[in-house]
């Protein structure tokens, strides 16, 4: 607040970490069209993999990582704290919606059917309701420091529900609870080049995701700045006048 | 000890309230019946399809029974700037949250026991005698489970617009595992039998639903009632 216009320059860093990330994300594509072998029953489909499974893993850090600003938002009181908070919900907003569409995509050739309510995908699901959810009440609420304390405790709410709806969502399909909850992934084996190209992928798309989230933070704290300052300007404005009015 | 007196006064306070006027009672009454109704039109002629779906109908019914009446609890108080004199009492925020959900608790239990029979007997199901019980702790974990969330929600949705569209938005993705739950351990009652043990462990989950929940609510709901 004291140095607005150092907010307003941006930083070199950020310009690289863009570029390392495209190109990245670049790579990454490359391993996956053509480094990978296709898969010995899905053949091409794999491929998809590359791009959906870091997008969901994804979704569901953003989502995880705004509940936490959230929860230092309601410890310290900050209001950067809250622009961070909402960044990552805007990304979990969108690689979750991108996980439902890309899961979408890969069922209907491989398992011919858009929609099979897979645990997975109906908790993502869940969750795009959620985050939803956590933007209309946002936008709902006016004065700045109420709309942080209450988006952060639906965020908060939003990461409870997880564990609860993974169970639900996995038991949904099943007629007992507790028998095919396999959460290490055990008889999983994966060619060690396509675990490679993964993991590649996911790297590139944390990239892409942190870059997304920072330029939205940048943004979020210079439109915090000049919140600030207009609200000075007016408490001034006003002092200068009649009388003095305290703002907020 | 002082929020524990507290949190029954305002509770004893919601339910005189709501039986004296009984406003929401005789709409939440008629309304989980008639979407009751709704629904067998809905689902057609089957008896079979009907019989089998009976749990779910019953539960839906209730969910958006529970919306309304929490809904209209925290309206109820609004009204006359009662919420804000009922924050001025110098107990904690979780002693209101916890008397409002007693109240609520209570008042979806009641509903679910009455709407029970009403179900089984509009869709044709029917459970053997001896698994009243289960049925019985099923309308009462769940009805907790709803009124948890419920009643927080509408606490955060009391001063915003459109909070009757806004509530079940918010609340019914995370009521998901409460209805499952309740669904199921209603299906093994009907079931009867050796489908009790099933019933318990989905009773399980509904219990453990109700418990993470009553204290993570209990402990952040003054984060958005506080001015």
């Amino acid at each position: 607040m004291t140095n607005a216009t150092s907010g307003a320059k941006r930083p070199a860093w950020l310009t690289v970490f863009g570029v390392f990330s495209l190109v990245l994300f670049g790579y990454g594509m490359y391993s996956a069209l053509v480094v990978s072998p296709p898969d010995r029953n899905q053949g091409d489909l794999i491929r998809v993999m590359y791009a959906h499974v870091p997008v969901a893993w994804l979704g569901f850090a953003a989502v995880a990582a705004s509940a936490v600003w959230g929860m230092l938002y309601l410890w310290r009181g900050r209001a950067v704290d809250d622009v961070r908070a909402q960044a990552n919900a805007e990304a979990g907003l969108l690689f979750s919606a991108l996980t439902i569409f890309g899961g979408m995509t890969y069922s209907k050739p491989t398992l011919n059917t858009f929609w099979t309510w897979d645990a997975k995908l109906t908790l993502t699901a869940l969750m795009l309701a959620l985050i939803v959810g956590y933007f209309i009440v946002r936008g709902l609420i006016e004065e700045p420091q109420r709309r942080a304390r209450v988006s952060a405790v639906v965020m908060i709410i939003v990461l409870a529900s997880l564990p609860f709806n993974y169970l639900a969502a996995e038991w949904f399909r099943t007629l007992h609870p507790a028998k095919s909850v396999n959460l290490d992934g055990s008889g999983v084996s994966m060619d060690p080049v396509m675990l490679r190209v993964l993991l590649i992928n996911v790297a590139a798309a944390a990239a892409v995701f942190i870059y997304f989230v920072s330029e939205r933070i940048r943004i979020g704290r210079l439109a915090l700045t000049r919140g600030q300052m207009a609200d000075a300007a007016q408490t001034a404005s006003q002092q200068g006048g009649r009388e003095v009015v305290s703002v907020r | 000890m002082n929020d524990l007196i507290a949190a029954l006064a305002v509770a004893r306070k919601d339910f005189l309230q709501e039986l004296r006027s009984r406003a929401t009672t005789v709409a939440t009454l008629f309304f989980s019946g008639i979407t009751l109704v709704m629904m067998a039109f809905g689902l057609g002629r089957d008896p079979d399809l009907m019989a089998s779906a009976a749990p779910g109908v019953l539960w839906v019914a209730l969910a958006f029974a529970g919306v309304i009446s929490s809904a209209q609890s925290f309206q109820a108080d609004l009204e006359e700037g009662a919420l804000e004199q009922l924050l001025l009492l110098p107990v904690s925020r979780a002693a209101v949250y916890l008397g409002k959900l007693l109240a609520s608790w209570l008042y979806l239990s009641v509903l679910g026991i009455i709407m029970l029979p009403v179900a089984f007997a509009l869709y044709g199901a029917s459970a053997p005698a001896e698994t009243w019980w289960v049925l019985v702790l099923t309308v009462i974990l769940g009805g907790l489970g709803f009124a948890v969330i419920a009643t927080f929600y509408a606490g955060l949705t009391a001063n915003l617009q459109a909070r009757e569209a806004l509530l079940p938005v918010l609340m019914f993705p995370v009521i998901v595992p409460v209805m499952l739950g309740a669904v199921r351990a209603t299906e093994s009652a009907l079931l009867g039998g050796a489908d009790i043990g099933l019933a318990a462990s989905w009773l399980q989950l509904l219990a453990g639903f109700d418990l993470v929940y009553l204290v993570v609510c209990s402990s952040i709901f003054h984060f958005v009632v506080d001015d």
